[in-house]
């Protein structure tokens, strides 16, 4: 470790001999260490309270708290920060007992000074080497989870779509039959058919089914469409003011309040804009259904120069912590049979990742939903 | 208005499909005939004049486009609506672009289907009286030549 580096370590020294705490204060900083100081085991406790410490230099006798229960009180509280035992002469059953108990290491007094020094540097590579493992570990774990979720997701896509390419020719052949039989009941021939009502009313669910059905297999189909990207410069608050104009409409008929708003610097940016407009219309769509009479919805955009974010949130009925897992899977949906297909925030999820962004969710039940995609201003051209 | 049948050649290797489809657009008042892969449309095309052809892309043998490549080369003149039952619809456009007059999704909706038979149908009669006005440009020509 270079010299340098000493300043980087922040220590705390607890000692209630005054004069051999003042000697060792003066010249750690002398090195360069950021050392601050402490004469009992309360004060050093308090100190760290304030702003934690890399390493503590911490004495073992000490009138009130001593040295091997303020061990114990750092460790539990500061886990990261490694402690280092000053015992008295030729005691090193003191010693034993706070390495026991979670210290890096002993001293006995008399100390040498560069002794101590070498001692807290080691302490303080101990302390990054483990913060550096711990870091590795949370990194790898989060991309391994990640990792799961999305093949999870990726394989559940592609059976799905296999599933509704076989099942749409058996569909055009329902469709295809039940159209045929509602034009023979049109025929002049049938005119005085008995029960021809009953009839009519079969057929009409036949043909609806189908067309509940459709929507569903052409929604699958569209997840995992190897739809060729078509980039241009795109303003997204234009992009989205054109796009609330197609949902309009519905917000209207619940008498759903739709606000825009923009923030940060707002700049063209260069994306697929019929990508973004999918988005804007699953999120502002589950916006609406999940918005009741009267209703407040709002679109803003927030541009810095690395990204942009669309926000879509809403003062509806609010997502249940126990769905919040699950509202990113195909076929999941809280809505009534029929209305929702279950596949909104699933396709929308892999277009916003198939744009190299991200999809962020805030809801509290009664208050309402904010969804979050934030989306890279140049687009990494990610193939599929 | 006496509706004038347009005449349409089915392709499709599901039985049931083309039998139903067949059924439908005949009660509707267009004339139907029926093949169930690649050749029997080229076959079928060779012995009599159709319209338009609705003709399925992924059908085992000669696929639906290499099918819409071998009708624009020997007929030219009919148009061909593609239907498709996944989600390839990067393989429709690319049949457009190699001359096909547009694709539907697997089931498709009939009044689409019905506006899209009906725009095929005008395109290729108004290709016709073109070159029948042309060729009769061409006689006059050759007529006041003489």
């Amino acid at each position: 470790m270079a010299e340098e580096d000493l300043n980087h370590i922040r220590l705390l020294l607890i000692d209630d001999e005054d004069n051999f705490r003042q000697t060792l204060f003066k010249r750690l900083g002398k090195r360069g260490l950021q050392v601050r100081q402490a004469d009992s085991g309360e004060g050093g406790l308090a100190l760290l309270k304030a702003e934690p410490a890399d390493v503590v230099v911490l004495d073992v006798k000490m009138p009130g708290l001593d040295g091997i229960e303020a061990l114990r009180w750092i460790k539990a509280q500061w886990p990261q920060t490694e402690v280092i035992f000053l015992t008295g002469h030729s005691t090193t059953q003191d010693g034993v007992e706070g390495i026991k108990s979670g210290a890096f290491d002993y001293l006995s007094k008399p100390i040498e000074f560069e002794h101590l020094l070498e001692k807290i540097k080691h302490a303080y590579q101990k302390k990054t080497r483990d913060e550096e493992r711990r870091q590795e570990a949370a990194y790898k774990a989060r991309i391994e989870q990640q990792m799961i979720a999305t093949e999870r997701l990726a394989s559940m896509g592609t059976l799905a779509a296999g599933v509704a390419h076989e099942i749409n020719n058996p569909l055009a052949i329902i469709n295809e039959a039940a159209g045929y039989l509602s034009l023979l009941l049109k025929k002049e021939e049938l005119a005085a058919m008995p029960r021809r009502q009953d009839f009519e009313k079969a057929i009409e669910k036949i043909s609806s089914a189908v067309k509940r059905a459709r929507v569903i297999t052409h929604q699958l189909l569209g997840s995992v469409r190897k739809q060729e990207p078509v980039f241009a410069e795109v303003d997204l608050y234009e992009l989205a003011a054109e796009t609330l104009q197609l949902v309009h409409k519905e917000a209207a008929n619940k008498e759903i309040r739709i606000y825009q708003s923009q923030g940060g610097n707002p700049a063209p940016i260069w994306i697929d804009p019929n990508q973004v407009r999918q988005i804007l219309i699953n999120l502002v769509t589950n916006a609406i259904h999940a918005t009741g009479k009267e209703g407040k919805i709002e679109v803003r955009i927030e541009a810095d120069p690395e990204s942009s974010t669309l926000i879509v949130s809403d003062t509806g009925k609010g997502i249940p912590k126990e769905n919040m897992e699950k509202i990113f899977e195909p076929f999941f949906s809280d809505k009534p049979p029929g209305e929702g297909t279950g596949l909104g925030l699933f396709v929308t999820r892999q277009i916003v990742d198939k744009l190299g962004g991200t999809i962020e969710v805030q809801s509290r039940v009664g208050v309402g939903t904010s969804m979050k995609v934030i989306l890279p201003n140049r687009n990494p051209l990610k193939s599929t | 208005m006496i509706k004038v049948p347009t005449r349409i050649l089915i392709v499709d290797d599901e039985h049931d499909f083309v039998e139903m489809l067949s059924m439908r657009l005949k009660e509707a008042g267009e004339v139907i005939e029926a093949a169930y892969d690649g050749e029997g449309c080229i076959q079928k095309l060779r012995q009599e004049g159709f319209d338009v052809v609705i003709l399925d892309i992924k059908m085992p043998g000669m696929d639906g486009i290499q099918t819409l490549r071998k009708i624009k080369i020997m007929f030219p003149l009919v148009e061909v609506i593609l239907l498709t039952g996944h989600g390839t619809t990067e393989t429709a456009v690319e049949g457009m672009k190699l001359g096909a007059f547009d694709y539907l999704l697997k089931p498709a909706d009939f009044e689409d289907l019905e506006t899209k038979l009906e725009g095929a149908r005008r395109k290729k009669s108004e290709q016709e009286e073109r070159i029948r006005q042309a060729e009769a440009r061409l006689l006059l020509r050759k007529g006041g030549n003489i």
